[in-house]
């Protein structure tokens, strides 16, 4: 290659690589947006984790509650909403009591509108009392208070005596769905969701004293950091990130699908694949370009 | 296209775009809306504070309980919580520590053996190799890796040693199996990221212009 | 006094905290779950004062200085009382009002309602922006410069397309491999970082408990 050939090449990768980062912001917010737009049928395949906390709450006892904790804040809401959607989905379709509480005050809002989304999903089909999804009978949302490790504790001992009233303010004594979830013996299991390291926190207080069944819904930030407490067995399979959360509703699908609860309702996880795709790729080929140049430019000098 | 016409569905359009306007530059938008977060953030807080713990575990107890020792019980917990306040007066600021003692002296105590016994027990136990794993060729293959990892791994944040010797190609292991975890950690942070900016998208072009589903 | 005391209660509610896991003794039992429903929850409560005062001084202080932006700080004050009225005194459940109307005709300004359309657009959105910085940083940052960098970059590779369905149109296995990847040496080198960190958390909360550890009692002298 001529000098001037050489120079003009190392010249492009040297622009390419000063390039103003607001180009590259483009770029990836066509690249997510297209695929929103005009998206491709994608059916997500569940992991090991996924399935194994579906398989649990599958063939759980009927009587044993699924108690949701929301451990996050709307930060963090696109990945984990769409998991406690599905996990109510999943627990009503089975006409399994629930229950869900709130570690973070901030999720005390993402709770509600949670469970009054599913809760409306299912009594939208309901003909009859027996198919409604009634507060307080199917499901009780105690609420928030602080600190955690009252909450830990406390709810293996009474979980009226940590929530006296729910969020709706009723005194949770009275409902009728706490005569028979007075503590962790009554539930199948529980699932944080979260975006910290409260997953842990129920690990150390509420599984060692009181030996609660625990899973958790974790953001995919720290969900590879999560895989020693599912292969001590501590957790009963993981939902990792959005991914999780669309194999999750997956299953979910099939299984009202083969109750007769075919509804077409919205899969907000799996929705967002088709752009998950696209921008997996957009990122690598930012990291394969972005060497390249390095590499170009470094052995120029 | 079915534009949004509920008002609240704009005012969050409008927010979510003034906070995506920092992309090209800082600007008067971005900055309002950042200062709006913080405001409402604090008094959503206090609301629920309010309501879910001051109101029932401490004003109503107080105003209706018939036992005057729970009364005062309660009265004089507030007092020590009050102390909280004397933060913000130089004079007597020290005062504050005494609230923050009783709340970390006790989650200090109650997570040590707790901790021991979850995070450092039970995983041991799960690092260690059992007949259990010989059951199908794979899970011992993986036991035996897992423990190769986890002992490498240590040993490359061992110090009090210099990397000489025996230490030194252990450590070299430790640091691959480190790598390969971060790059683990990696891939999965990228699919975070963009989730979140996924979320949002699915918000602007589905509930508020109506483009999508 | 202004350090003795402190010190002292810290090692007695630690203590107590310890032992308490330990001895099944119902007198302890009850002292522990009184300790934890009204001690710990109220001092808890009152603990908030911390972060929202910090707040409101800055923001004063911001203002009173004239410093930079500081007409800003009106705003963050404003929001942060308005929305702390409608929620003290609107009442945290619709159908159970507070003393305050939260709506005006059909338009509502519960606190729930400023919640899903305020809080959440902004704290969700805030944090979407760290998508553009991480691709900017991929592409500006993410160098393989040696063994180990490519070998953290081939394993991100591997999960990133492992963890989209694109990665089983690519070959049948990557999904299963990167899955192994997680489960088998991503798990290792967590666990092993996890008995560091945790050994040394332990060590930590036990100086603290014994008081070896000050540095949570502030600056300022005093005995």
């Amino acid at each position: 290659m001529t000098p001037q050939a050489d120079s003009a090449r190392v010249s492009f990768w040297t622009r390419l690589q000063a390039i103003d980062r607001r180009w590259i912001y483009l770029v990836l917010a066509a690249v997510v947006i297209v695929p929103l737009l005009f998206p491709f049928k994608i059916k997500p395949k569940a992991t090991t984790p996924v399935q194994k906390l579906f398989n649990y709450i599958d063939t759980m006892p009927r009587e044993k509650a699924l108690v949701i904790s929301i451990d996050y804040t709307p930060d963090t809401r696109a990945e984990l909403q769409p998991m406690v959607v599905a996990l109510l989905r999943h627990a009503f379709a089975t006409r399994r009591p629930v229950g869900v509480l709130a570690m973070a005050v901030y999720g005390l809002g993402l709770g509600e509108e949670a469970l009054s989304q599913v809760a409306a999903e299912f009594n939208a089909h309901a003909t009859n009392h027996e198919d409604s999804i009634i507060n307080g009978e199917d499901y009780v949302f105690w609420g928030w208070t602080t600190p955690p490790l009252t909450v830990m504790l406390g709810m293996g001992e009474r979980i009226t005596n940590v929530f006296p009233v729910d969020y709706y303010g009723a005194r949770t004594e009275s409902l009728p769905i706490m005569r028979d979830l007075r503590n962790y013996d009554d539930m199948g299991i529980l699932v944080t969701v979260a975006a910290s390291a409260m997953p842990r926190s129920w690990i150390v207080y509420a599984q060692v004293q009181f030996g609660v069944h625990l899973s958790c819904g974790i953001t995919a930030v720290s969900a590879a950091d999560f895989y020693p407490y599912v292969n001590s067995g501590q957790f009963t399979g993981m939902l990792a990130g959005m991914k999780g959360a669309a194999e999750y509703e997956e299953l979910v699908t099939a299984k009202m699908n083969k109750e007769g609860l075919d509804w077409g309702l919205r899969n907000r996880g799996t929705e967002a694949m088709s752009s998950q795709t696209a921008a997996h790729l957009a990122i690598m080929a930012f990291i394969i370009i972005g060497n390249i140049g390095f590499f170009a430019t470094r052995r120029r000098k | 296209m079915h534009i949004a016409t509920d008002p609240w569905v704009w005012i969050a359009a409008i927010l979510t775009l003034a906070i995506f306007s920092f992309l090209y530059r800082e600007n008067p938008f971005y900055r309002i809306a950042e200062h709006l977060y913080v405001g409402i953030a604090n008094g959503y807080a206090i609301t629920f504070y309010w309501h879910r713990i001051l109101v029932p575990s401490l004003f109503d107890p107080v105003a209706r309980s018939p036992h005057f020792i729970t009364k005062v019980w309660l009265i004089a917990l507030a007092i020590i919580g009050a102390l909280y306040f004397t933060r913000f007066i130089p004079k007597i600021s020290w005062l504050v520590r005494i609230p923050i003692a009783i709340l970390l002296g006790y989650g200090c105590g109650a997570s040590i053996p707790r901790a021991v016994e979850a995070e450092l027990l039970r995983q041991l136990q799960a690092t260690i190799i059992t007949r259990a794993h010989f059951a199908h060729w794979d899970t011992a293959a993986w036991a035996i890796i897992i423990l190769i990892g986890v002992i490498t791994t240590v040993s490359y944040f061992f110090f009090s040693a210099e990397r000489k010797g025996a230490l030194k190609p252990i450590s070299y292991v430790g640091i691959v199996f480190i790598m390969v975890g971060f790059g683990a950690s990696f891939g999965y942070t990228v699919m975070a990221r963009i989730s979140l900016f996924i979320g949002r998208l699915q918000f602007l072009l589905g509930d508020w212009l109506g483009l999508i589903r | 006094m202004q350090r003795r005391l402190p010190l002292m209660l810290v090692l007695v509610t630690g203590i107590f905290g310890a032992v308490a896991f330990f001895v099944p003794h119902g007198a302890v039992r009850s002292v522990d779950e009184v300790f934890r429903n009204d001690v710990q929850r109220i001092l808890a409560a009152f603990s908030l004062v911390l972060g929202v005062g910090s707040i409101v001084q800055h923001h004063l202080t911001k203002i009173q200085r004239k410093a930079s932006f500081w007409q800003y700080s009106w705003i963050t004050l404003t929001a942060l009382v308005l929305t702390a009225i409608v929620g003290v005194f609107g009442g945290i459940d619709p159908n159970r009002p507070g003393i305050l109307p939260t709506h005006i005709g059909s338009f509502s300004f519960h606190i729930q309602t400023i919640f899903s359309n305020m809080m959440v657009p902004l704290a969700a959105t805030m944090f979407s922006l760290l998508a553009f910085f991480m691709s900017s940083a991929a592409y500006r940052a993410f160098r393989a410069r040696n063994v180990e960098a490519t070998l953290l970059l081939a394993a991100a590779f591997i999960l990133m397309l492992g963890a989209v369905p694109l990665g089983r149109a690519i070959h049948a296995e990557l999904p299963s491999f990167a899955e192994w990847i997680l489960a088998v040496p991503n798990t290792a080198s967590k666990r092993g970082i996890l008995f560091g960190v945790e050994l040394g958390i332990f060590a930590t909360s036990l100086k603290i408990v014994l008081g070896i550890e000050r540095g949570w009692l502030g600056g300022g002298g005093g005995k």
